[in-house]
């Protein structure tokens, strides 16, 4: 057999990393499906951009975006501190994920206040799709802060080492799931 | 392969600042009038930064092809659901 990456095996060591492809394989067919409707109810009534689309503001959502994006950026900074047995950078990096993730939460608060206040409700044509959407995305990254939060806990009690750090790396990979979902939602709900 | 060979090969800064100029150019692109090439454009960058998250953050470039089967897989699966979504469920809505 030859040597290349692709012929490697799945590691016994790496099998739980091999569960949250799995999960993340059923998170894709479930966003996707939810984009799907969004994108029906939006192709299907003409009044999208006079209705909806222009009372977003595109610059929180930008910020927000760019927020999500940079707490990517310090997940794998985490990842690549413990991989060195960094202790301390990769909880310092961790505490910036859990602090931009609620920022992004923050900003999503911001957006559905603006958008009550300008009538728009779940009970509406385009408030319905979206709202769901954003509202499970959102719900995601919080699951995903309520678990940096987790493992700094655990952190200090059995810590990660050089060699034991799969349960960032899991964490790791459904953060950026979750950056993945809101790349795609961006362009599809806020720019096109 | 496990993530501390990745992290040899990889500029995670660069991708970040890939990622971020894209964001950038996007949100300005939106300002834009709609043109034939607007929409191929947004998407197109939207589609990049996906796969640029996927390869590099998530290291499917360098680890098991198995996992990029696994998220393959989840998104193949959707076809008969976009399908059903756009070809039945107006008729059923008709009827």
């Amino acid at each position: 057999m030859s040597e290349t990456t692709n012929s490697i095996p799945v590691p016994q060591s790496e099998n739980t990393k091999f569960g949250m492809w799995v999960f993340l394989g059923g998170e894709a067919v479930f966003f996707i499906s939810l984009i799907l409707v969004l994108l029906l109810t939006r192709f299907v009534n003409s009044n999208y951009e006079a209705e909806f689309r222009s009372l977003l503001s595109i610059p929180i959502i930008a910020i927000n975006t760019f927020i999500l994006l940079t707490s990517s950026y310090f997940v794998v900074r985490s990842l690549e501190a413990i991989g060195v047995g960094n202790q301390k950078g990769m909880r310092n990096n961790l505490i910036g994920v859990l602090v931009l993730g609620l920022l992004f939460l923050g900003g999503q608060a911001i957006e559905w206040s603006s958008l009550f206040r300008d009538g728009m409700n779940y009970s509406t044509t385009f408030g319905m799709p979206f709202f769901t959407v954003t509202g499970i995305h959102g719900t995601h990254v919080f699951i995903g802060v309520l678990w940096a939060v987790y493992i700094l806990v655990g952190n200090r009690h059995l810590p990660y080492t050089k060699g034991n750090h799969l349960g960032i790396e899991n964490f790791g990979l459904y953060w950026h799931f979750v950056d993945i979902v809101w790349i795609v939602l961006f362009t599809l709900i806020y720019l096109i | 392969m496990s993530h501390q060979t990745a992290e040899k090969r990889v500029n995670y800064l660069g991708v970040f600042i890939l990622l971020a100029v894209f964001t950038l150019v996007e949100t300005l692109a939106s300002y834009l009038q709609q043109t034939a090439i607007k929409f191929p454009v947004l998407i197109a960058l939207s589609l990049a930064k996906a796969v640029l998250v996927l390869l590099y953050f998530m290291h499917l470039k360098f680890d098991s092809r198995i996992f990029s089967y696994l998220f393959i897989a989840g998104c193949v699966l959707s076809i008969p659901l976009i399908l059903v979504m756009i070809f039945v469920m107006p008729v059923i809505a008709n009827y």
